[in-house]
């Protein structure tokens, strides 16, 4: 397991000197299996954060360390999701699952057993044969997951994970990321322009300003989930309704809508 | 991709690098006898020979005789494909009877190599300008039918039945709506064209013909004269990449008073 | 099932070989020295198919030819698919290259042959040369211009997973890159037997261009119609030998446009 730490983190596209400006000193901590969202509006750089967890982009100014080691380059410690899936689509499911674990030199007794695992736990096992293409987006979704999941990173890193998939498709995946969260928590960084989802699956939320990006403020989840107990609903739209739920949705939709505001729009 | 793209400087760094190493080596097979320089003349060497020829002619003419006679072929017989394949190439988008018709012929010589022509070529239109021209109509022919085919073909539905909402004639809307809507594809159809019409020359020059750039690279081949060898294959390139410059500067200045490029 | 298509085409053929049976046959409005007549068709295609043309019989003439077009094709693929792969991945490499690539491109592959036939003479060697460069080019630009395209997500994807750099190209790049690939491929296997057939024409002793010269020579048209055909079909042969190929190798690709 793992803890994500940002401190005094700047970015600069092109020229340092001249180039746009897309973060300004981001600092952050996420303790290890804590689950944060960041949102933010468009273009105001919180992919960029993630991206130079991954090790995609190096930070302009200022250090990003995953469990106490400084980012240099990407690797199989900190785990991706992509929006758009980003499967092979010339490997099987299951050969998209394991090339990661291959990666690891890992004796084929042992990847065929956490393959099982995994395609069980996402609920896969059917389509451990089929290709990317033969898969509706909910399930290419999940395969990307599982492909991170199977390699027990320290981090998990998701950038907009549902944001491709329909409406539909979206809860039923937000209500699984709940449950697999719950069971099994594991350091996250998710990043997604949806409110709703961030208050949802998050612990805290991160509430991004426009560019030059910069964390505005930052709202605690957990304990208002654990005091009003939002995890005896079994549905999204029963904790939707909750008071408790509206309230930080609202608190989190006005200080978005200042940003908007500023901009003009 | 790997490393991040690289600065104007470094692009130039590593293409002269690039440029020197390639010359570096050909200079030095050839200059210490590595490959007799007879076979192997150095770059300076085509250089020198390139020049003497502008103006000494070698195989009865100078260089730049040898290339407007091989340039004149070139154009008559480009020419003839387009005004052959570009209206073939809209009426069988038009009328499906004739797509039907032609297809299945065109599928058959389409896998004849066009410099199999040659034989026949010299046979019917001779080895002087004929026959020549015909070689390099084979080559030219097919893009030309092919891509004022598929803009034909494959132009927005509703403008045509927008146009038939106005009561427009067969013969006019194929004038007024198929053939303009279709003219990028055609335009880009003819730079292929082109460009396999100049490889279709040098292939019928080297046959057949009694003057032009390739006549003179075949004599000199006789002669073991390869510096003019390579003389004409650096004349045939420059010529050969100017008639791609012009057209993709046509191309684009094209798209770009339709408005489907920047 | 014969559709509309297939009954017009059946239909055209069999129009064409009427109009080809009428004009020299029938008529004699096309004489033998213009354009065989199917008879006379007929009989160089016995004629060289048993007692042998120009040296041969048709099967060794094309046999030879067919053997001279794989190799130099091989040669072409297995050094202008790496290099391609290496200028993608590394801009380096491409800034290097670009320029003498830029220099060398616009001579037409057939402009070589004059040179190949003086470093190498008549024999299958100078083919190959040629046939090497001219297929050359197209499998290096397409393979180039496929990892170039390729989606950034699939590279990053591979990268997070930590893949290391030889699995990144055999399970990841070149796959990837491999429709365009096989576009190039295609491109490289035309331009080996227009360069061939040249190649056969300039100057050999053995092969289906040779027999195209000879007959020309002899003035024999009905050879030359065999000699054409004879390159056509092959043609048509070896690209049907790299669709299969490139359906298998594509099969998931193939699905997913759909």
């Amino acid at each position: 397991m793992g803890s994500i730490l940002f401190k005094n983190v700047d970015k600069v596209f092109g020229n340092p000197a001249a180039g746009v400006k897309a973060l300004d000193n981001i600092n952050l901590e996420i303790a290890d299996r804590e689950f944060v969202a960041i949102v933010g509006p468009s273009g105001c750089g919180k992919t960029t954060c993630l991206r130079m967890v991954a090790g995609f982009e190096a930070a302009t100014a200022g250090i990003i360390s995953v469990s106490g080691k400084t980012v240099t380059e990407p690797g199989p410690d900190r785990a991706v999701v992509f929006q758009q899936f980003a499967l092979f689509p010339w490997k099987t499911v299951r050969e998209n699952i394991d090339l990661g674990l291959r990666n690891k030199n890992l004796p084929q007794a042992e990847r065929d057993g956490l393959i099982a695992d995994v395609l069980k736990l996402m609920n896969l096992e059917s389509h451990a044969n089929a290709f990317p293409h033969q898969l509706s987006g909910g399930m290419q979704q999940r395969v990307a997951i599982a492909r991170a999941y199977v390699l027990d990173p320290d981090v998990l890193l998701m950038d907009e994970p549902f944001g491709a998939l329909d409406a539909q498709t979206r809860v039923v995946m937000q209500e699984e990321l709940v449950r697999l969260a719950r069971v099994n928590p594991r350091t996250v960084l998710f990043i997604t322009h949806a409110v709703e989802e961030a208050v949802y699956l998050a612990d805290r939320v991160a509430v991004m300003t426009r560019r030059p990006g910069r964390i505005k403020e930052i709202l605690d989840i957990r304990s208002i989930r654990q005091s009003e107990n939002w995890d005896k609903h079994q549905k999204i739209e029963d904790v939707m309704d909750l008071e408790s739920f509206v309230h930080l949705r609202t608190q989190i939709w006005k200080s978005l809508r200042e940003e908007k505001g500023s901009q003009g729009v | 991709m790997n490393s991040a793209p690289l600065t104007f400087r470094e692009t130039i760094a590593w293409g002269i690098l690039g440029v020197v190493v390639f010359l570096g080596i050909w200079t030095l097979l050839s200059a210490f006898g590595i490959v007799p320089r007879q076979f192997l003349p150095t770059p300076l060497d085509v250089a020198t020979r390139f020049v003497t020829l502008l103006t000494s002619p070698f195989a009865g003419a100078t260089l730049p005789q040898h290339l407007a006679s091989s340039f004149q072929r070139y154009a008559y017989g480009v020419l003839l494909a387009a005004i052959i394949g570009v209206p073939l190439g809209l009426l069988m988008g038009w009328f499906r009877l004739l797509d039907d018709i032609v297809t299945p012929i065109f599928d058959g010589l389409r896998f004849i190599a066009p410099i199999a022509w040659v034989p026949f070529a010299a046979l019917w239109f001779g080895t002087g300008i004929g026959g020549p021209i015909m070689i390099i109509f084979a080559g030219a022919f097919p893009p030309c039918l092919i891509n004022a085919y598929r803009g034909a073909r494959f132009v927005e539905p509703r403008l045509i039945e927008a146009a038939r909402m106005l009561g427009t004639s067969n013969t006019r809307t194929i004038m007024e709506i198929l053939l303009p809507a279709a003219v990028p594809s055609i335009v880009a159809g003819l730079r292929v064209s082109a460009g396999l019409g100049w490889q279709s020359l040098v292939g019928a020059e080297l046959i057949v013909a009694a003057a032009g750039v390739g006549f003179m690279m075949v004599q000199a081949q006789g002669n073991v004269q390869t510096a003019t060898v390579m003389t004409g294959m650096v004349a045939i390139g420059i010529v050969g990449m100017l008639i791609d410059i012009l057209l993709r500067q046509g191309e684009s200045w094209l798209r770009r008073r339709r408005g489907l490029e920047a | 099932m014969i559709g509309r298509r297939g009954w017009i085409g059946l239909g055209t053929v069999m129009a064409l070989l009427a109009l080809w049976f009428l004009l020299t046959t029938l008529t004699g409005l096309v004489t033998g020295a213009r354009f065989p007549s199917p008879a006379e068709f007929w009989l160089s295609l016995t004629q060289i198919s048993g007692r042998g043309y120009a040296g041969g019989q048709l099967f060794s003439h094309a046999l030879h030819s067919l053997k001279l077009v794989i190799m130099g094709f091989t040669v072409a693929i297995a050094t202008g698919v790496p290099l391609g792969l290496w200028m993608g991945w590394n801009r380096k490499v491409e800034a290097a290259i670009n320029p003498v690539f830029l220099v060398i491109r616009p001579i037409p592959p057939l402009a070589w042959i004059p040179l190949a036939i003086l470093w190498l003479g008549l024999g299958d060697a100078a083919k190959i040369m040629v046939i090497w460069f001219s297929a050359f080019v197209p499998s290096v630009i397409n393979t180039f211009a496929g990892v170039r395209n390729i989606d950034r997500p699939m590279i990053e994807a591979a990268s997070m997973l930590g893949t290391p750099r030889w699995r990144m190209v055999t399970e990841v790049i070149a796959p990837a890159a491999s429709p365009l690939i096989f576009t190039g491929l295609r491109l490289s296997l035309q331009a080996s037997w227009t360069t061939l057939v040249a190649a056969e024409l300039v100057g050999a002793l053995v092969g289906v261009g040779f027999v195209l010269n000879m007959a020309q020579q002899d003035i024999y048209p009905g050879m030359i119609l065999v000699g054409m055909v004879t390159v056509g079909i092959l043609g048509w042969a070896t690209t049907l030998v790299l669709s299969a190929a490139e359906r298998r190798a594509l099969a998931w690709n193939i699905a997913a446009r759909d």
